[in-house]
């Protein structure tokens, strides 16, 4: 019966972003969401617990705000969360999140399997899972798009660009899953009301041993931006001609 | 004031978006097309206890507010109107009488199916003579031994081909007037009551709207809910609750009309440049934007003081009344600026535009609203 953790990240939901006239990103109306694959990270943590029993938790780092993305996370079937949040964990690198949960991870967390997106819907780094597996000495699967466990071992597909890779790796173990993997539960009215009596571990940055240096530099972020040309082009030989030629020329063919 | 909602209604919010593009996008089109009652549908609605929001736990609700309610039938509409006015309906009218006016019994029986999504709720009171004016009613109700027996003829009622609990109003004493109704709940089944075949509508195409004969109906004695002579105050009561439901239903059409006018005047480019840049496009734009805002204060205002224990009936009307309206005037603006693609089958404001109207007559019409609200205002 193992013990899963299962890690998530509260992002802001890019569909509230709006991009100024500058192309600078505003971000004064956002709204925030449970990260897209982390979604199918509980959903594969909770379908494990229910074939196999055991207990799911679901650790994020953030700020202390972010009570709705825990209420979130816990309506999705996990049994209790651990919260690590400080003012000061905003805009964390992966490196630094990395860090973070390794030492909650290690100092007060029981656990068989680690699971995690396989990126955020933010920066899709796809470095936290990957770190976190090294700093805590296990083995790391990632692409998961298919998960069972065997006994003492899980059996992962990976999904890679030649086909499907079936690897088999010891618990305790991390993965990081793709949405391939499942498509995750809609919470019903019950479930989102009960999240909030669920156990919920409450770490701050004064519990844990070290500091967390950022070691990137963000110079700055700008929005793609796409703008019409509304040039028409008659539909007849000379006018295809001319088409082809003014996309040759704005260099979309080479 | 706080203007905030709390982090559950948020949540049901987004999660009732989610279920409605997941389960309800899909067949929206199809089932008004073909005036379908999508069982499959409410079963899922059932399975995540959509069906009984506001009911406590204890009678098979999900045990939240009434307010959730209103937001889950707002975004439900969003979708398909149809499906979120037969949630309202049964939520709003059907489960709360009983959950108001039953005895304990009668909540065990009656509402715990219905609010766990088992069973549907329809609310049986128009007759064809007597649709704004209910008193005109001429479906009697006479106690014989230990039953009740009902004859009359009603008409209009939703979920009537579907239902599985029906709400029926009949006079017990029609010299007592006001006090002279009562409601009965006549389960599917019961000989002597039958629905007609469903109306071929304009709108709100899905759910299910027919006739409901009643020829020397049998029900016992038990089934009468609430006290003899109490059945118009209820009906009344009913409409309160219901008529935040349609508000809800109307804003979602509205949420609807405004998310398809953004896209389409987005990327319809006429005049070398998209239609959004057009100011007497854009004004339309700003005009759905603040009647959606406007209506929802007012019906979430009318939800709250329902959940504060407040009387809310001027509210209520108030929300239904402008919603209904603003949904009707807002879709035909949302035709407008999809120009001759929004006149074709296939677009989604077509069938906005006809699912709008019903929301100007049901649960007692615009005028009816006026009426109730000028009652309160001038007393
Ligand atoms: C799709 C659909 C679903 C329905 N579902 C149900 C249901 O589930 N249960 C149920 O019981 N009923 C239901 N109804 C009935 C609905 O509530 C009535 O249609 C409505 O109350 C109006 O009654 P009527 O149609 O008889 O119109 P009438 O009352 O004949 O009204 C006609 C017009 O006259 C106006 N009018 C009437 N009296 C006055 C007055 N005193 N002052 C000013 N104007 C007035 C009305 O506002 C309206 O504009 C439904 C109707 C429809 C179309």
């Amino acid at each position: 019966m193992p013990d899963i953790i299962v890690c998530f990240k509260w992002v802001i939901d890019e569909a509230y972003i709006r991009t100024g006239s500058s192309g600078a990103l505003d971000f004064r109306s956002v709204n925030y969401k449970l990260s897209d694959y982390d979604r199918n990270a509980i959903e594969a943590a909770v379908r494990l617990k229910e074939e196999c029993g055991g207990t799911v938790t679901a650790v994020t780092v953030g700020t202390p705000g972010a009570t709705k993305g825990l209420k979130d996370a816990l309506s999705r079937g996990p049994d209790k969360a651990c919260f690590v949040n400080d003012q000061s964990f905003d805009n964390l690198e992966p490196s630094q999140t990395a860090a973070i949960l390794t030492d909650v991870i290690k100092g007060r967390l029981e656990y068989d399997l680690i699971i995690c997106g396989e990126g955020s819907s933010d920066l899709y780094a796809q470095q936290v899972g990957p770190r976190l597996a090294e700093a805590l000495g296990i083995p790391c699967v990632s692409f998961v798009q298919k998960l069972s466990i065997d006994g003492n071992r899980i059996i992962a597909e990976r999904k890679v660009e030649e086909g499907i890779n079936i690897m088999a790796a010891q618990l305790p173990a991390l993965v990081t899953v793709v949405p391939d993997i499942n498509n995750p539960r809609i919470p019903g009215v019950k479930d989102t009301l009960m999240a909030s009596k669920k156990e919920v571990i409450s770490v701050t940055a004064d519990d844990l041993p070290a500091t967390y240096e950022p070691a990137l530099q963000t110079v700055s972020m700008t929005a793609a931006s796409m703008e019409r040309n509304c040039i028409t082009f008659p539909a007849d030989q000379a006018g295809i001609q001319a088409f082809v030629e003014a996309l040759a020329k704005e260099g979309v063919l080479r | 004031m706080d203007f905030k909602f709390t982090e559950e209604q948020e949540l049901l919010r987004q999660n009732m978006r989610e279920f409605a593009e997941a389960n309800v996008d899909p067949i929206a089109a199809e089932i008004d097309e073909n005036s379908r009652h999508p069982a499959e549908l409410f079963q899922k609605l059932a399975a995540g206890d959509w069906m009984g929001i506001p009911i406590p736990v204890e009678y098979g609700g999900a045990g939240a507010d009434y307010l959730t309610h209103a937001l889950v039938v707002e975004e439900l509409s969003r979708s398909c109107s149809s499906t979120g006015f037969t949630v309202s309906i049964h939520v709003g009218i059907a489960c709360m009488l009983v959950l108001l006016f039953g005895n304990e019994e009668q909540k065990k029986k009656f509402l715990t199916p219905m609010a766990k999504g088992e069973k549907l709720g329809a609310f049986v009171l128009t007759e064809p003579g007597a649709g704004t004016d209910v008193m005109a009613a001429t479906t009697t109700a006479v106690l014989d031994g230990n039953d009740y027996v009902l004859n009359g003829v009603k008409t209009f009622t939703s979920n009537g081909p579907t239902g599985d609990n029906y709400f029926v109003f009949a006079w017990t004493d029609k010299e007592a007037g006001r006090k002279g109704m009562s409601c009965f709940v006549v389960p599917k089944g019961t000989p002597g009551m039958q629905a007609g075949e469903h109306f071929k509508k304009m709108g709100l195409r899905s759910s299910q709207t027919s006739e409901m004969l009643f020829k020397d109906c049998r029900v016992p004695k038990e089934n009468l809910l609430g006290k003899e002579g109490a059945g118009l105050a209820m009906a009344m009561t009913g409409f309160d609750h219901g008529r935040i439901g349609i508000a809800a239903q109307s804003l979602g059409i509205i949420q609807a009309a405004l998310d398809e006018s953004i896209k389409w005047s987005k990327e319809r480019v006429q005049f070398g440049k998209p239609i959004s840049r057009q100011q007497a496009i854009a004004w339309m734009i700003a005009d759905m934007a603040m009647d959606l805002d406007a209506g929802r204060f007012l019906a979430y205002r009318a939800a709250w003081m329902k959940d504060q224990g407040l009387t809310f009936s001027k509210e209520a009307a108030m929300a239904k009344l402008f919603a209904a309206e603003a949904a009707m005037k807002h879709t035909t603006k949302a035709v407008q600026i999809h120009g001759g693609y929004g006149y074709v089958k296939g677009a989604k404001v077509e069938r906005l535009f006809r699912d709008a109207k019903i929301t100007e007559i049901y649960e007692g019409t615009s005028e009816a609203q006026r009426m109730v609200i000028s009652g309160n205002v001038l007393r």
